[in-house]
């Protein structure tokens, strides 16, 4: 049975529509991500599945419940805000128990349980203090405390981790795979960062403008990305993309760009003649072609080197465009070196010019 | 160098002799007619020091008198507090922002009347055989009369019911203002904490705005002791003592029944001191 079911979902404030017809469904135990750019509704949906925003079309179900009318707290969800939204002139144990004193759970089980849930979360210390009192970390991870406190069918997260330093959100985020490991409890979780996405997700939804994209394992939607929208939102550096025409040649294919001709088999994907496609490739899959190399190689000069550490990043002009590619700090070219790049035929993606849907089979 | 210090002295002790002498003057003066035994009637006097205190407390009258104040204070106080939440708290809960802005015109406009029209439209609502705050009671009674500013039981209730008007719904106002600057989340969260609406107000949202509220307070015990002129319009003190204050009384006895100034300023001296302690002492314990 699945954990949420959200079944032709409209959304609009006014006149301005935010969510449109969104189908989805999420599994038990499974971790969500809702990825996508500023503005595009994730938190409009989270907000819907908490019961803080009105449904203006649609179903949404918890556990198999149709919950459009239900109150919040009667959904069985526990939400964690960005900003940890905690009671300020509650000490941390009154906010963590606030939730079980609302629903009148005797005194002793809520000592015990807030007692077991502040241990799991190395909150032992801070129970006395007020929100104030803590640091940004400490704070969210009351906030996380007083969700879990609840046993919650689902957990929301709403860009739990996004008002704390790099270093303190990589720590979190194992703190949270940890937790959801542990708890198995199903969970969507709001974020704008890849990073996170692809490390917590069992399934990451990607949106834009209210739509969904994609849905699909991180591998998945990293590897196979369904259009160019998501081909570009995912991966850090961008893919690079290239317009070119297709070709015929004898049984290989060819992709043409002003004078660059890329000899393809073809087979991955549904090619017709004289198309107009664009060619994706990821800066990491480019790599230093060997000085007697031909065919498939994309030539220029180094413009600019970005040192990543073990990487650098090596931008070029082909055509007009920028295009990247990843390599090794060592094999680094010095800037306004020639360099050329080959890659291999798996790892290229083709997009429709036009629609901008994948070229490849299913 | 001497010459630039002088410089902010010489313009900040004039200004400071001018407050010190408006001020202190008067009470000074206060005091020590309060340790003579003037009145209006004669031109001489002598000192009689503590002994118009000493009189005040074996004074019915006085006694009386500062009974009605603390009840006048504590009831006026609750009471705007009171309306000034609930409103608040109701508007906020069930009106549209733009119904709300509507109330807000409305219900600031009150406390703009001055005092005295205030007093003298409220008397006039409260009259027994014409004033539309009694018609109910005479439609209901089939036309018996009620005059509540002429039933002891009921003349304070009905005076400090003007000044809730005025004051309440003021404070009302401002109280929906303050809940509306409250963040978003603590609310919802709450909301996903099986909080009632009720709940959400009187464990979240006036908790938070505690410290606010507490100055609202304040504000409005020191204005509920400067209600002379309403209950001057209203009542005169009356019926009988029953809605006569400490200033209502002083002002009796200083100027019209008996012109015992002496008398009437050592109960302001009293007032004076008595007020200064309770609000020190007060004000100490909300900052703890
Ligand atoms: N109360 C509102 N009235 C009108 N429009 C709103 C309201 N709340 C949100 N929107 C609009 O809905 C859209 C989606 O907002 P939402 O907060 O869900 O974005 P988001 O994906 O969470 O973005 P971010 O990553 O910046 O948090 C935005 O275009 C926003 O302008
Ligand atoms: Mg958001």
């Amino acid at each position: 049975m699945s954990a949420i079911v959200c079944s032709h979902v409209d959304k609009s404030y006014g006149a301005t529509s935010v969510i449109r017809d969104l189908n989805l469904s999420i599994e038990e135990h499974e971790f969500v991500v809702f990825l996508g750019p500023s503005g595009c509704g994730k938190s409009t949906l989270l907000r819907m599945l908490a019961g803080l925003e009105d449904i203006s079309g649609g179903e949404i179900s918890i556990g198999g419940t149709v919950v459009n009318d239900l109150d919040p707290g009667d959904r069985g969800v526990a939400m964690v805000f960005q900003n940890y939204a905690l009671y300020p002139h509650m000490t941390i144990f009154d906010n963590i128990a606030f939730g079980l004193k609302r629903q009148n759970v005797p005194k002793a089980e809520i000592r015990q349980r807030v007692g077991a849930v502040s241990t799991t979360l190395g909150l032992d210390p801070y129970l006395d203090r007020k929100p104030a009192e803590l640091s940004g970390g400490q704070q969210q991870r009351v906030a996380i405390a007083r969700a879990m406190i609840k046993t919650p069918k689902v957990f929301l997260f709403d860009e739990p981790l996004s008002n704390l330093d790099a270093k303190l959100r990589n720590h979190m985020r194992v703190e949270i795979a940890r937790l959801h490991q542990s708890l198995n409890t199903t969970t969507v979780y709001v974020t704008h960062d890849q990073l996170e996405a692809m490390t917590l997700a069992d399934r990451i939804v990607l949106l834009r403008d209210g739509r969904i994209e994609q849905i699909g394992s991180p591998a998945e939607i990293y590897e196979r990305p369904g259009n160019l929208f998501v081909a570009g939102f995912i991966g850090t550096p961008n893919m690079n993309f290239i317009d070119v025409t297709i070709g015929r040649d004898g049984d290989a294919w060819t992709l043409t760009n002003a004078g660059t001709v890329f000899t393809i088999s073809g087979e991955r994907f549904r090619l017709q003649q004289g198309e107009r496609a664009v060619l994706g490739i990821r800066p990491p899959d480019l790599v230093a072609a060997s000085p007697g190399a031909s065919g498939n190689l994309l030539e220029g000069t180094a413009d600019l080197i970005e040192f990543h550490g073990n990487d650098a990043l090596v931008t070029f002009c082909l055509g007009g465009k920028e295009i990247s590619a990843l390599v090794p700090s060592r094999a680094c070219p010095a800037i306004r070196a020639d360099v050329r790049y080959g890659f291999d035929e798996s790892s290229l993606h083709l997009f429709d010019a036009q629609s901008g849907m994948s070229l490849r089979r299913q | 160098m001497p010459r630039r210090s002088s410089l902010p002295v010489t313009f900040v002790v004039p200004t400071l002799v001018i407050l010190l002498i408006l001020s202190m003057v008067p009470t000074l003066y206060a005091i020590v007619i309060a340790l003579q035994n003037r009145e209006l009637s004669s031109a001489d006097y002598s000192y009689v020091w503590f002994s118009n205190f000493y009189d005040l407390f074996s004074d019915r009258r006085f006694l009386n008198a500062v009974w009605v104040s603390v009840k006048w204070e504590i009831v006026t106080v609750a009471a705007t507090m009171t309306v000034a939440i609930g409103l608040g708290v109701l508007m906020f809960e069930v009106a549209s922002p733009r119904l709300r802005n509507i109330y807000c015109l409305l219900f600031i406009i009150p406390v703009l009347l001055p005092r005295v029209s205030a007093a003298f439209v409220w008397k006039f609502a409260y009259h027994p055989l014409y004033g539309i705050a009694t018609y109910p009671y005479r439609l209901l009674t089939g036309g018996m009369i009620f005059d509540p500013l002429s039933k002891p039981a009921t003349a304070l209730f009905a005076v400090a019911s003007v000044d809730v008007w005025q004051w309440g719904l003021f404070f009302a106002v401002i109280v929906l203002k303050l809940l509306e600057t409250l963040p978003r989340q603590p609310i919802e969260a709450a909301r996903l904490d099986h909080a009632r609406s009720w709940q959400i107000h009187a464990y979240v949202t006036l908790p938070m705005l505690k410290a606010p509220l507490v100055s609202l307070m304040f504000v409005k015990m020191i204005e509920s002791l400067r209600s002379f002129d309403l209950i001057y319009v209203m009542t005169r003190g009356g019926p009988g003592v029953a809605t006569e204050t400490l200033d209502m009384y002083a002002f009796s006895q200083g100027f019209i029944e008996s012109g015992k100034v002496s008398y009437a300023s050592a109960m302001a001296v009293l007032m004076m001191v008595a007020t200064v302690i309770t609000f020190t002492m007060l004000w100490k314990r909300v900052q703890a």
